[in-house]
């Protein structure tokens, strides 16, 4: 039975459409990062999933039950780190974890849990007065209680420091290895590609791709390219035959070859070293935020008319708008 | 897990809230020094205290609401804006257990409130006067326990259908001037409008029985028609004269049973009902409706 199933899920906001007939299924174990730019849709997803709001059409279901009809069943068995909550109570760190346990009924030790997520110094300080990455540890530490089933993280990285970031990461996976399964939202690509299995995602309320990163990054055509330094200017002739290369350009001593097959790059360095010295090897990738703004189209920063244009039919702007542009402005 | 998680937290962030501990202070302070100031009037000890728990009674028509809006209005709306309650709708309760323990613990916090100003009226009058008629402390505990019930459960509602701390805030601003205010003040008087809007706008023959039923429907007017439920008959208050024939005098015990039932004392019961239970049903319902961003 899959954690998450999802059917013709669709949320309008008047005549805003936020979620467009999203259907995503996750299965048990898997680490599904979800992906997308700001206003995409994904905490409006991750809140009907919590039932905290209604979908206008189409249902959601966790481990088989329906979302609006089983919250408490559901709930018994996921760890949330919701988007914008707030500690606004006049309670402390480990009270709010304490609080969180009792809630649940389970045994965890709350020390335990603090230390882990990294406040056990600040536990008995009230937690409004904490920072903004100090709520997302002790938010994520409640998450954590009762080793729940399903994870379901909005935005986890939200105000961590790259140490907290490491840590989450750390402990998610370790949750994972375990038989959890952890669904987790994010706009940070580096974040996705270092902890998902699959990822979905997200522009303007639609899935725009749905795969794994390896099968994301072929699929999008990205160019991986090479550029050698040579020690004195190397001659193309040929190269540009090699299977799998699609332009080379020579500026002095430094040749740059456009390969569509990654593979290609070594024949590239193989032929030009026949011919010069070379003296340095620069290989690059498709970058993820390359990737990120060829299904975002951009996103929301991007060339400015593509986030509300999309009103109707919003499918075909997001894929070929920003593809080809090169201002990634992540 | 239930209600009692919500309640939980809510206990123990109430406890430590310096506003609540303010106003339960005030409130005993005031009902020691009414308790103290009392007693200069003729009569026995024991119609001094009777007099002292109907000022109190009079002082509560006014205050309690406050209390009661004040210390409910940001029960589950603040939690929708603060962001509180998407960590205890994370947890295995339900939007029913977070409205009921939001309900039950500020329905026990005012309780408090009322609680510690009877044990400060009680103290002082036993102190000064040493009398303790029970009949009436505990009728008038009962009757204002019920009448602070009523506004928990119109504050309690409305924050539950706002989306926000302000809009909250004037919900209970409203509710106190509409429920309240409008017919305490003589400049603008319930009756007159209605008499107005019933002889001029509709031109029917005047109808003082109705004109009392509109302004009856306040759960302020209920309260202090309740307490002469519990208080003896002599000091009975608020009595509708309007439809009274002229044989029967103002404070006898038949100017209440001549009066049509809807008019009478025995009817505040059902209209203190009304304003604790309807207002919970509407309340429930939106919040079970709504989005919870």
């Amino acid at each position: 039975m899959p954690s998450i199933e999802t059917n013709g899920l669709t949320k309008r906001f008047g005549d805003v459409v936020a979620v467009e007939d999203l259907d995503l299924t996750i299965e048990e174990g898997e680490i599904f990062g979800f992906l997308g730019p700001n206003g995409a849709g994904k905490s409006t997803t991750i809140n009907m999933l919590l039932d905290f709001i209604r979908p206008t059409e189409g249902s959601a279901e966790l481990f088989g039950m329906d979302a609006q009809r089983r919250p408490e069943a559901i709930r018994e068995r996921i760890g949330v780190l919701p988007e914008g909550y707030g500690f606004d109570d006049y309670l402390t760190g480990r009270e709010y974890m304490e609080w969180t346990i009792e809630s649940r009924g389970a045994d965890d030790d709350p020390d335990e849990l603090l230390d882990m997520v990294g406040i056990s110094d600040d536990a008995d300080r009230k937690a409004k007065g904490y920072s903004k990455g100090m709520q997302q540890r002790l938010a994520f530490g409640m998450a954590l209680v009762d080793d729940p089933d399903l994870l379901i993280l909005d935005e986890p990285s939200t105000g961590l420091d790259p140490n907290g970031i490491q840590q989450m990461r750390s402990l998610v996976r370790d949750r994972a290895d375990d038989g959890t399964t952890v669904f987790f939202s994010s706009h940070i690509l580096s974040e996705v590609e270092a902890v998902c299995d699959r990822v979905g995602v997200m522009n303007e309320g639609r899935l725009t791709a749905l795969d794994t990163i390896e099968n994301l990054r072929e699929n999008a055509g990205g160019h991986s390219s090479i550029e050698l330094a040579c020690a004195t200017p190397p001659s193309v002739d040929g190269l540009g035959d090699i299977e799998g290369v699609a332009t080379v350009s020579v500026d002095g001593a430094r040749l740059t070859a456009q390969c569509t097959d990654p593979a290609a790059k070594v024949d590239v360095v193989r032929r030009v070293d026949d011919r010069a010295d070379v003296v340095d090897i620069l290989a690059e990738n498709t970058s993820l935020e390359e990737l990120f703004n060829e299904y975002t189209g951009g996103g929301r920063d991007g060339d400015g008319t593509a986030p509300l244009a999309g009103d109707s039919g919003g499918d075909s702007g997001s894929t070929s708008g920003g593809s080809d542009s090169q201002e990634a402005s992540v | 897990m239930s209600s009692v998680s919500v309640v939980r937290k809510d206990f123990r962030g109430a406890r430590r809230s310096r506003l609540l501990w303010a106003a339960a202070v005030v409130l005993g302070l005031i009902a020691a020094l009414l308790a103290y100031v009392s007693g200069n009037a003729a009569g026995t000890s024991t119609e001094t205290v009777q007099s002292l728990f109907q000022a109190l009674t009079l002082i509560m028509s006014i205050l309690l609401p406050v209390v009661a809006l004040v210390a409910s209005y940001l029960a589950i709306a603040g939690e929708r804006e603060g962001g509180g309650i998407k960590f205890l709708l994370s947890l295995p309760n339900t939007r029913r257990d977070v409205f009921v323990g939001k309900l039950a613990s500020r329905l026990a916090i005012v309780a408090a409130g009322i609680g510690f100003m009877y044990v400060a009226a009680i103290s002082v009058a036993l102190t000064r006067h040493g009398a303790f008629p029970a009949a009436v402390v505990f009728g008038t505990l009962l009757v204002t326990a019920l009448y602070g019930a009523t506004f928990v459960s119109v504050a309690v509602s409305m924050s539950a259908a706002a989306a926000s701390k302000s809009r909250a805030i004037a919900g209970a601003f409203g509710s106190y001037f509409v429920l309240v205010i409008l017919y305490v003040f003589p400049v603008i008087q319930i009756p007159s409008m209605v008499r107005w809007l019933h002889t001029t706008i509709l031109g029917a023959d005047p109808n003082p029985d109705l004109y009392n039923a509109v302004q009856y429907t306040s759960p302020y007017l209920a309260y202090r028609k309740a307490t002469n439920l519990v208080l003896p008959t002599d000091m009975r208050q608020v009595i509708f004269g309007s439809s009274l024939p002229d044989d029967i005098s103002y404070g006898s015990a038949a100017a209440n049973t001549e009066l049509p039932i809807y008019l009478q004392d025995e009817f505040s019961v059902a209209i203190l009902a009304f304003w604790l239970v309807v207002p919970l049903l509407v309340g429930y319902w939106l919040f079970q409706r709504a989005d919870l961003e």
